[in-house]
This record gives C-alpha cells, sequence and structure tokens, in this order.
C-alpha cells in the first residue's frame, strides 16, 4: 500500500484530538504547536506547554506521538517540547480564544 | 520534505509564526509525576478529607465546645484534627505536587515520603486521642512521632529547593514556611514537655497562643501567600505583575511573625505594632493578586478560584480582628475572650480551610486525571478535568460554607450553642457536598470513561 501525502488539515485536526485538561482546549487552538516538518514518514514536531514546570510535559508530548502515529504513512514521531518562545495567550486562534473565554487581542 | 509553521487552520484566522530560533527545554519537567508519586499525594488528601470530615461531625455532636474558652481537651483534640488531619495532611500532598511544579524540578525522593506518610498519620491520630484524654505524656510520645515525619518532609523538600539555583521569590517563600514549620512542632514539643515537667515559668495560653500563630500565619498562610503567586497566573492565565512587591509581601510576613511570636509569648505591649507589620505585609499581597487577575486573560473564574480568592479575602476580616486582640485597652469579657475563638475559626476554617478546598478542586481533579487518563492521550477520547464533577454541587458548597461560617462566628462569639449547632451544620453540609463531589472525581480513579476514538486516514479526511 502507498501512503498518500499528508496534508495540513490531516495533522491539524489529528492533533485536534490532544486536549490540554486544564484549560479544556486542543493544542492546536491553543497555539501550543510551533511546527512540524515531514520528511519520509518522519514528522518532527515543535511545540510548547502552556507554563514551564506542567507536569503534562511527558505526557502530552507522548500523546501527540501517539496520535500522529495513527496517520497512514507516519512511521516516526519526534516531540520536541520548547520554552523560547515563551508561550502567550495571543498565540491562541480564534476558536481558542472563545473556547477558554480569553480577552480579545 | 514537508513543513508547516503553526498555528494555522483552514477555521482560523493565521497568527505569524515565532520568528525567534526555539530553545529546547533543558530537561524535561516532569516533576516526579509518575504513578506512585501521583498516588502518594492522593493518600495525604483522602486523610485530609477524612479528617475534615471527622472533625465537623465532632463539633456539630458537641457544639458546646465552641461556645466556652478554647483551652479545653476535647477542643485542643478537635483543633489538632483539623489542623494536623486535614490542614497538614493537604498541606504534605498539595507540596510533593506542586513544589516542584512552581520550581520546575523533580521532588528529591519518593521513598521518604512513604515513611514520612506513616508517621504522620500515626502520629496525629495518636496526638488526638491522647489531647482528648490530656494524656501530656502520650502527647509527647505520639507528637515526636509526627516531629520526625516532619523532619522527613523538610528534609525531602530543602533537598528539592536546593537543586533549583538562586533566590526566587517562590523559592524564598516555601523555605520560611518549612522554616516555620520546624518551629512550630519545635515549639509544640517544648510547650508539652514544660507542661509535662513543669519547667518553664511561661503562661501556658500565650504560649498556646504563640506556637499556634507559628503554624497558622507561618506555614499555612504563607504556602497559600507562596503557592499562590505561581498558581492564580497559572490558573488565570496572567503573570505576576511585581516581583519587588511579592518579596516585600513575604518578608514583612515573616518579619511580624517573629515580632508576634516574642510579643504574644511573653506578653509583650508591642504587639500591635508588629501586626501592623504583618498586616502590611498581607496588604502587599491583596494589592498584588488584584493586580495578577486586573492583568488575566482569562475572563471567567472557575469555582475552585473563587474558594481561593475568597479565603483570601478573609484575611481583611482576620487583619482586624487581630489588630482589636493586639490592643492592650481592649476590655475583658466574656465576649471579647470568645473573639480569640472567632479569630482562630477563621483563621483555621474559613482563611486556610476555604483556601485549601478551592485548591482541592484544581489538585484532586488533576491527580485523578493523571493517574487515570494522561498514558491515553493521542489514543482515546475521556473528559477533561473540569467534566470530572459537579459545578451546581461546588456553587452550593461555596454558599453553605460562607453561610456556616458567618453563623458559626457570630454563634461563636455570644457563646450561642444553638447557632453554633446550625452554622456548624452548614458547613458540614457544605463538606458532605464537598466529599460527594470528590467521590465524582474518585470515581474516575477507579473506572476511567474512556472511549477509542477511531483511525484517521489521508483517505478519510479526503472524502470530506
Amino acid at each position: 500500500m502507498t501512503a498518500s501525502p499528508l496534508s495540513d488539515e490531516l495533522v491539524l485536526e489529528t492533533l485536534r484530538q490532544v486536549i490540554d485538561p486544564e484549560l479544556g482546549v486542543n493544542i492546536v487552538d491553543l497555539g501550543l504547536v510551533y511546527r512540524y516538518v515531514c520528511t519520509a514518514g518522519k514528522l518532527t514536531v515543535t511545540m510548547t506547554l502552556t507554563t514551564p514546570g506542567c507536569p503534562m510535559h511527558d505526557s502530552i508530548a507522548e500523546g501527540v506521538k501517539n496520535i500522529l502515529l495513527t496517520l497512514d504513512g507516519v512511521t516516526e514521531v519526534d516531540v520536541e517540547v520548547v520554552w523560547d518562545p515563551p508561550w502567550h495567550p495571543s498565540m491562541m486562534t480564534e476558536v481558542g480564544c472563545s473556547m477558554t473565554g480569553v480577552r480579545n487581542f | 520534505m514537508m513543513e508547516a509553521i503553526l498555528p494555522k487552520s483552514a477555521a482560523v484566522k493565521s497568527k505569524p509564526a515565532p520568528q525567534k530560533l526555539v530553545r529546547p527545554a533543558a530537561t524535561p519537567n516532569l516533576a516526579g509525576m509518575q504513578a506512585a508519586a501521583v498516588r502518594l499525594p492522593l493518600f495525604f488528601v483522602l486523610t485530609g478529607v477524612l479528617s475534615l470530615l471527622v472533625s465537623g461531625a465532632v463539633l456539630l455532636a458537641q457544639p458546646d465546645l465552641l461556645a466556652m474558652y478554647h483551652y479545653t481537651p476535647h477542643l485542643l483534640a478537635v483543633t489538632h484534627l483539623f489542623v494536623l488531619g486535614f490542614i497538614c495532611s493537604i498541606v504534605m500532598g498539595a507540596m510533593y505536587q506542586l513544589v516542584p511544579v512552581t520550581l520546575e524540578t523533580q521532588l528529591f525522593s519518593e521513598k521518604l515520603v512513604k515513611f514520612q506518610f506513616a508517621a504522620h498519620v500515626i502520629g496525629f491520630v495518636g496526638m488526638v486521642w491522647a489531647f482528648w484524654n490530656f494524656n501530656m505524656a502520650m502527647v509527647g510520645a505520639f507528637g515526636s512521632l509526627l516531629t520526625l515525619g516532619v523532619g522527613l518532609f523538610v528534609f525531602n523538600l530543602a533537598c528539592t529547593l536546593a537543586k533549583v539555583k538562586g533566590w526566587k521569590v517562590i523559592k524564598f517563600g516555601i523555605a520560611s514556611a518549612l522554616f516555620w514549620l520546624m518551629a512550630t512542632v519545635a515549639a509544640g514539643l517544648f510547650l508539652t514537655a514544660s507542661k509535662f515537667w513543669n519547667f518553664i515559668s511561661v503562661q501556658p495560653l500565650a504560649a498556646m497562643h504563640a506556637h499556634a500563630h507559628l503554624g497558622v500565619v507561618g506555614v499555612f498562610v504563607m504556602m497559600i501567600v507562596t503557592v499562590s503567586y505561581k498558581l492564580v497566573p497559572m490558573f488565570t492565565l496572567s503573570e505576576l505583575q511585581s516581583e519587588r512587591r511579592a518579596w516585600g509581601s513575604v518578608a514583612l510576613i515573616n518579619i511580624g511573625l517573629v515580632g508576634i511570636f516574642i510579643t504574644v509569648l511573653f506578653q509583650e505591649p508591642f504587639r500591635p505594632l508588629f501586626a501592623l507589620v504583618m498586616i502590611s505585609g498581607f496588604t502587599l499581597y491583596g494589592r498584588e493578586i488584584i493586580a495578577i487577575l486586573r492583568k488575566r486573560n482569562r475572563r471567567t473564574l472557575d469555582w475552585g478560584m473563587k474558594y481561593f480568592l475568597t479565603a483570601i479575602g478573609l484575611l481583611v476580616p482576620l487583619s482586624i480582628l487581630a489588630l482589636a486582640l493586639t490592643w492592650s485597652g481592649l476590655p475583658l469579657n466574656a465576649v471579647t475572650m470568645q473573639l480569640e475563638s472567632v479569630y482562630g475559626l477563621i483563621g483555621l476554617f474559613g482563611l486556610v480551610g476555604l483556601a485549601i478546598l478551592g485548591m482541592l478542586y484544581k489538585i484532586v481533579p488533576f491527580l485523578v486525571w493523571f493517574h487515570s487518563y494522561s498514558r491515553h492521550i493521542g489514543r482515546a477520547k475521556f473528559p477533561a478535568l473540569a467534566d470530572m464533577y459537579s459545578v451546581p454541587l461546588q456553587i452550593a458548597g461555596y454558599w453553605s460554607f460562607l453561610a456556616g461560617l458567618a453563623a458559626l462566628s457570630f454563634a461563636t462569639a455570644w457563646s450561642h450553642a444553638t447557632g453554633i449547632r446550625w452554622g456548624g451544620g452548614l458547613m458540614v453540609l457544605s463538606l458532605a457536598i464537598f466529599a460527594l463531589n470528590m467521590g465524582k472525581i474518585l470515581a474516575h480513579f477507579i473506572r476511567p470513561k474512556i472511549e477509542p476514538f477511531a483511525k484517521k486516514s489521508n483517505s478519510a479526511i479526503n472524502t470530506l
């Protein structure tokens, strides 16, 4: 079977299934996912968390890995959690803002 | 090769991607949240909730305990059950979870936590029994075991603090609270020994009040102040607004407490002066919390935060009462004597108790959620934290607690046994509601609600 190429929509929709438990919003609309790179079946995701020291660090990173590995054609996932630039509520999408009750910017 | 910079989506407006180079986190900050580490804080929390229910039930069964002056064996027993069984257990369990989180490090030793838990539970249960029977020798024996546990707790957290470089205000505040904790248990043991062997001439009531201030202000209030500098911004999506103001608050509370301890113990006339120093610290703290809340990005405050912030608000009537009680011109009569009990009641049940209930609504769901669901992230659907308990119950618990506290305070001031029973009844109702909500949360520990989600594929998306 030949895997079809990954689309942005597919990756984003898949990552939207990973929810931050405290805020109850997915990591894409929270603006936690900074970028991803796909090379020959290997996805490298660069992301952050809402606060340094978040005890969910490993669980969310593992969750991202698990969910992306369910995609056809993805054989390896590498998740890099970074603190620079630090997350800020202004990085949220409009959907994220409305779901968290965050003020408009 | 394909590269995407996020956040972006067909459904939402794109936001600019970070322009700076991203820097990897130095070390994963899991904060020791392995399954065993989650279970241990949970044991402390359960011990605390159980002690809270028992102390509420005893007060309901014997309301006259609050209607009379507070220096009685049974009230000392209930106070220690509340302070050591409820507050200390919760604070210790929460500290094992929160200190690594707030300082972004890992707990020094999980093994020590198990030994400390055993020493703590045997120690405080024995002490409560010994106070009830006013057997000071046994108070000393069980108190020594409790002190051993406290020593392990302080050692474990001090070693955890030592792993963090520099002196941030949060680290200093936690270190202060640990110091006052050791000072409190040492003072308590000294008091017990002096009572048993009769070797000091300090007035016993003054010594008891000084010991109580060390514990309540030095340990519990200091912990609340310090931890809230991290947690209030974290839960409201805000930031600490003035590091200087935060340092000022912690420093003034510490200085005020040293002065209050000495002047209360030796019944010196400078008590109002040091009370004012401490109140200045609370004022700075209040101003900083207001500034943090004004800058918050999350408009809606959940009820856990409302519990916590209301508790902090009780510092206002407490400060007024403290000033009145330290004033040397205060006439000594039945009502003013009872005001000391009201002061203790609002401080312990109101400020510390309500703040803890608020924080438990944040901590317990997280611990249970972490235990039951964290390993299923990205594999299945499960509830968010706010879906694990009932908000209407939380609101009912909030109002019945405040109504109960108000009724209990007035009835205690006027030594009105029926009023105390009604006020106590409302508070027990509030605690029962809280226990019910905790039961709902713990149900996820026993029977997690996990639904698998369908595997996605490119072809599936393309057909949408």
